[in-house]
């Protein structure tokens, strides 16, 4: 009776394949796998089950030193020792081919430079007056269009609602100011702006960055500020960077120049 | 007929009978909760089976990755089932291995002559999910492309061999052109075969040393035979492992990356959260503290402390186990008799709060998502876990403690207790009376 299920592993795994070969609907041979599975396990259990009826059988156990402490393994001593060094100069040897094998960082520098264009990813230039006040858009310098480290989160705001020191007072062309979109924390796409606080917000950990205070970071873990990317408009009327950001792009690390 | 032949042909040239019937018939304890580790092991066995199939349509170029994965979707279904069972092994699989864990724990089968043992689970537990994250990340989707750059500038912070490592394994700055193809290999060779020879060395002592049981004294193993008893159990347990897997894979569709996108380092989906086992680094880099100092004039970022300190610590924790245990309890005999978790209070306080503490982290990997769904101010979210993580994991092991010295102290009171039998009788005029007994 029990062997009945045997038939049935057998059954659902044959309709399992021929369902899987006219590329049925994967929930089908999956299922059928699995009730194929699941009766060889119930056999199998139940099997074991009917084996339930004799007594536990036993089988000593012993202790595993095989050398007792009178009777020391090694008289190697001094000589043990002078292996011991020289195996391990081998060990510290071998290690050093490793440091060939990461190049020394280069601080990875993002695309911009001065009087790129600011394109959206489609590759289209933004005008000073695109974006409608309180939007957003992601932008690249114009032929670099996906260079890493160098998307930046364009953001229109009120004129004059921009809280900037003298020297950066005209990066902000009639209240766009542009902001290096990945994070300082982790590196994850800074992609939520919400304008009635004005903040942009990371996404992934949460660092929320103030959009008029040269976006420091005011929740979450981040440390450090966006970096800015210095905005002007050129004589078509695009905006144009200033140069490359104010900060170095991304999240810290031991090698990153002070 | 032909399984003697076979039999024989062996036997005749490398003796191999009496190492068959000696394994056959060594006598292995039995309890439900010996099974767990065994689901662990054969979702292993199910991740090598689907992913030697996903090797042969994986592309691990950067242009031709999410393709691939995707295009398994669209013309093949086969695939994409083999996609969904190998991505939820993997989840389960983890799982299982903290289970079985637990249950080591809180059974206390850690102690000599296991310690080693269970530093290998530990290793275990550690490989496996490297293995999980590095082949999350192999679709190359905008989620588990993130999470990758997460991981990266986590490693980045490591003083001295940090930058180093982001640059071995990008093959350059980041994005690295090798970055995909460096994963590729680590996720299918060389994890997948130290995962392997780990299982064989903890199945290996497991076989020299004998299993753990609950009853006796220690001086024998008292249980059953491995065939046919232990064969067919196990037969079972595997048996129900890929049912469960399967039906999970066929109807529970996980990580959908047709619906992410191709990773650029400008899209990220939101939410964005990582497989649950990543759950608690990715919590305890959301309520980190943001602080930055530097050393040397060397900074050291606000991720390094939760995504490696935390991490190392924990594991260290975790693999010292065994010996702070046995500091603090003396004696250097051979345990092989279990500790029913009950009897040994303060093991269950530390368990407790270890869990919790695990729980307050995964939680805070979706505080977002919680924050929306209460309309609760995300900070005040963040602060309440930056207190739970570490007064509610000691509040939760204390009161554990408590509870389990509680329930002792009544089976103690109690004494030993007595199997109740009633002996029931029929009377003359066809009624029953009952009469209590007392059994042998």
């Amino acid at each position: 009776m029990r062997d009945l299920l045997l038939f049935a592993a057998a059954a659902a795994a044959l309709v399992c394949a021929a369902t899987a070969a006219l590329h049925a609907n994967p929930a089908i041979p999956g299922l059928l796998a699995a009730l194929a599975f699941a009766s060889i396990a119930c056999w199998a259990g139940a099997t074991a089950r009917g084996l339930r009826a004799a007594s536990d059988l036993t089988e000593p156990r012993h202790s595993f030193a095989s050398v007792t402490a009178s009777e020391p393994v090694s008289r190697a001593g001094w000589f043990g020792r002078a292996w011991a060094v020289a195996l391990g100069a081998f060990g510290v040897a071998a290690l050093v081919p490793l440091v060939s094998l990461g190049r020394r960082p280069i601080a990875a520098a993002s695309a911009w430079t001065r009087g790129a264009r600011l394109v959206t990813p489609e590759g289209v230039p933004v005008r000073a007056d695109d974006i409608a006040i309180g939007g957003v858009a992601t932008v690249f310098p114009e032929h670099r269009v996906g260079a890493p480290e160098s998307a930046v989160l364009l953001i229109r705001v009120e004129d004059g609602k921009i809280q900037a020191p003298p020297e950066r007072r005209d990066w902000t062309p009639s209240g766009n100011v542009a902001y290096s979109k990945i994070c300082t924390h982790a590196g994850c796409p800074v992609a939520i702006y919400l304008h009635v606080y004005y903040t942009l917000y990371c996404p992934c950990h949460q660092s929320e960055f103030d959009v008029r205070h040269g976006a420091r970071p005011i929740a979450g873990p981040a440390t450090r500020p966006l970096p800015q990317l210095g905005l002007a408009v050129d004589r078509e009327g695009f905006l144009i960077a200033r140069g490359d950001f104010d900060a170095p792009v991304g999240p810290d690390s031991w090698d990153r120049p002070a | 007929m032909i399984v003697r032949r076979v039999a024989g042909f062996f036997d005749e040239r490398l003796g191999s009978q009496s190492i068959l019937r000696a394994a056959l018939n060594k006598i292995y304890p039995d309890h439900w909760s010996f099974y767990l580790g065994e689901f662990a092991l054969y979702c292993f066995v199910v991740l090598v089976a689907t992913g030697v199939w996903l090797t042969f349509v994986y592309d691990p170029s950067p242009g031709g990755a999410y393709a691939s994965v995707v295009a398994l979707g669209r013309t093949q279904p086969i695939g994409y089932l083999m996609r969904q069972v190998h991505h939820w092994s993997a989840v389960v699989f983890v799982a299982a291995i903290l289970v079985h864990m637990g249950r080591i724990f809180f059974t206390a089968a850690y102690r000599k002559p296991r310690e080693l043992n269970w530093v290998v689970g530990v290793l275990l537990l550690a490989l496996a999910s490297a293995t999980g994250f590095t082949g999350y990340s192999l679709p190359n989707d905008a989620l588990s492309g993130t999470g990758l750059r997460i991981g990266i500038s986590v490693a980045q912070s490591i003083p001295f061999v940090g930058a180093w490592s982001s640059d071995l394994i990008n093959g350059g700055s980041y994005p690295g052109p090798l970055l995909l193809s460096h994963l590729y290999t680590i996720h299918v060779y060389f994890l997948p075969v130290a995962i392997g020879v780990l299982i064989g060395l903890h199945l290996g002592m497991l076989f020299l040393q004998k299993h753990t049981q609950f009853e006796g004294d220690g001086s024998k193993v008292v249980g059953r035979r491995f065939y046919p008893d232990y064969a067919l159990r196990t037969l079972a347990a595997f048996g129900a492992t890929l049912a469960v897997l399967l039906v999970l894979a066929a109807t529970v569709e996980i990580n959908p990356v047709e619906n992410y996108g191709a990773y650029r380092d400008w899209i990220v989906p939101n939410p964005a959260t990582p497989d649950w086992y990543a759950g608690w680094l990715d919590g305890a880099l959301r309520i980190g503290p943001a602080v930055e100092f530097r050393v040397f004039g060397h900074p050291i970022p606000a991720v390094f402390w939760p995504g490696v300190v935390l991490m190392l610590v924990t594991f260290a924790l975790v693999v010292a186990w065994p010996w702070i245990d046995h500091a603090f309890r003396g004696g250097e005999e051979l345990h092989d008799v279990l500790v029913p978790p009950s009897a040994a209070p303060w093991r269950v306080g530390v368990g407790a709060a270890f869990v919790t503490a695990g729980v307050v982290l995964t939680c805070a990997a979706s505080d977002d998502q919680q924050a929306l769904a209460l309309h609760a101010p995300l900070t005040a979210l963040v602060t309440l876990y930056q207190l739970a993580f570490p007064f509610g994991s000691l509040a939760a092991g204390l009161l554990a403690a408590i509870f389990a010295r509680e329930l002792r102290q009544r089976r103690d009171a109690s004494g030993p207790r007595a199997e109740r039998v009633i002996v029931i009788t029929r009377n003359e005029r066809g009624g029953f009376d009952e009469e209590a007994a007392e059994s042998a």
